[in-house]
């Protein structure tokens, strides 16, 4: 298995290759005569690249960086599904520490349909299996959902708050007080101006005195206030750090897709992406047009 | 399943890649590793060819070409590239060899920077499988040999004599037929 890889590597690697047949979708344009004009072509001529900022909108979309797991082919029918659900329902861009109303079938409730508010916590999985973690504090007990992000079991997500946070994920809000993780359930939605930064909400959350669900010390996290513990948890926590972890270039190559790659598979996407991104948009504003909201 | 990285952008290496990292037992554990490498790489980009046992060899290969890929990508100017050639390479010249030779050496190619070549193990010796570890464009003589042109070869020196005397008789028809249709004229 391992080999094969390297032979993959190797062969997909070298750009002036004219003899090997080429299965990629982003070299399937390259004939034997125009192989050796493709560092002059321009990047637009034959297929549309998409925007840096897709990284971060659709990060599903990238494969599952662990070299042991990677299928291309998987991964071609993986990225089409994906697509076409898109078309039926908007997935829109959400961040850990949104917060996110998602309704979806729910076979025991009465009207078989049920709506979940809460904030976004934890976003992980790649292709289909990407899913997001809501949590809420609901008659006083906290609550989390999982949810799959194409799972055809949802009707509707949509994004009362935009934003995002200091740290990647937000379970330390398990630790602390209830009125962080609470958001009432009937919440409006807070719009953004349209074409506006993402904001980055910059509070420090506090936490509850120990005993906690995961040693937040040992954790870079930035998002939590000054932690009030003996010294002997921070000696012990500086004894188990990897500072040489920050310089392990290999080990950050292996965690994430190469931009080439990135280019390639967002490039793939994009103009199905886009287009609906329009229709959608488009739709919103005639929504907001004919809906006023009753005044007194 | 995990999801990529998307906090950094990465350029796509040009050598393949195990899919897992190799231990290299130290006794200071993973960083000791870290520091075996070190030194392999600084030595690598002292002497451009350095040899050493292949599994050594292997793992800092990544690392030297991760660093001139880093290099490329980001310039001298940015801080984490430096900070990162700081650790990296333990002798501080190589750092500016890396910005100022190395980087105009390797930023309009598109093959690896470093080439991997078995060497012969000394026998009797230990079992381990050696290599040899360079940089390409290295000042030093090819290790592979060239396979160009060697005019000297028996064929070849047939075939050249079958070509002067082709193009002599070509000459001499060519002259032949001016000649005639001088006289027709």
């Amino acid at each position: 298995m391992a080999l094969r890889r390297i032979v993959k590597n190797v062969t997909s690697s070298y750009v002036n290759i004219t003899q090997i047949p080429v299965r990629r979708q982003g070299m399937l344009f390259l004939s034997t005569v125009d192989a050796a004009k493709t560092s002059e072509e321009p990047a637009d001529v034959r297929k549309p690249v998409a925007p840096p900022s897709y990284r971060h909108i659709y990060p599903e979309f990238l494969p599952d960086p662990k070299m042991e797991w990677r299928n291309d082919i998987r991964e071609k029918l993986e990225r089409k599904d994906m697509l076409m659900r898109r078309v039926e329902i908007d997935i829109p861009e959400f961040y850990v520490g949104s917060v996110l109303a998602v309704t979806f079938a729910d076979k025991h409730a009465q009207s078989k349909s049920n709506r979940f508010v809460g904030i976004c916590i934890e976003r992980a999985g790649c292709g289909l299996r990407a899913s997001f973690i809501l949590r809420n504090v609901i008659d006083n007990q906290g609550v989390e959902i999982k949810f799959e992000m194409y799972d055809p079991k949802i009707n509707k997500v949509e994004v009362l708050r935009l934003e995002k946070r200091l740290d990647d994920h937000l379970r330390y809000l398990r630790d602390s007080p209830p009125e962080y993780s609470t958001f009432p359930l009937d919440m409006e939605p807070e719009p953004l101006p349209e074409d506006a930064q993402v904001p980055v909400n910059k509070i420090q959350v506090p936490l509850k005195p120990r005993p906690w669900l995961e040693r937040w010390e040992r954790q870079n996290l930035q998002g939590i206030q000054e932690l009030d513990l003996p010294d002997k948890f921070f000696k012990r926590a500086e004894e188990l750090a990897t500072p040489w972890e920050k310089y392990d270039l290999v080990k950050e190559y292996r965690k994430t897709i190469p931009e080439e790659d990135q280019q390639e598979i967002y490039a793939e996407v994009y103009s199905e992406l886009h287009q609906l991104e329009i229709s959608r948009r488009k739709m919103k504003r005639k929504k907001v047009f004919t809906k006023p909201k009753k005044t007194g | 399943m995990n999801q990529a990285d998307v906090t950094k952008l990465v350029s796509k290496l040009r050598i393949p890649l195990k899919p897992s990292p190799r231990n290299l037992k130290s006794p200071q554990g993973p960083q000791g590793r870290l520091d075996k490498l070190r030194k392999t790489v600084t030595g690598l980009f002292k002497y451009e060819r350095i040899e050493l046992n292949y599994n050594r060899a292997d793992e800092a290969r990544g690392y030297a070409e991760r660093l001139i890929s880093e290099a490329i990508r980001h310039g001298d100017s940015h801080q984490q590239t430096m900070e990162m050639a700081n650790f990296w390479l333990m002798e501080k010249q190589l750092i500016h060899k890396l910005f100022k030779v190395f980087v105009p050496r390797f930023q309009n190619s598109n093959q690896s920077y470093t080439r991997m070549l078995n060497a012969p193990r000394p026998y009797p010796g230990e079992k381990f499988k050696k290599s040899v570890l360079e940089l390409r464009g290295n000042p030093f003589p090819s290790l592979t040999p060239e396979l160009g042109y060697n005019r000297n070869l028996l064929h070849n020196v047939l075939l050249e004599e079958a070509r002067k005397e082709f193009r002599a008789t070509k000459l001499t028809e060519s002259t032949a037929e001016s000649s005639n249709v001088k006289e027709g004229s």
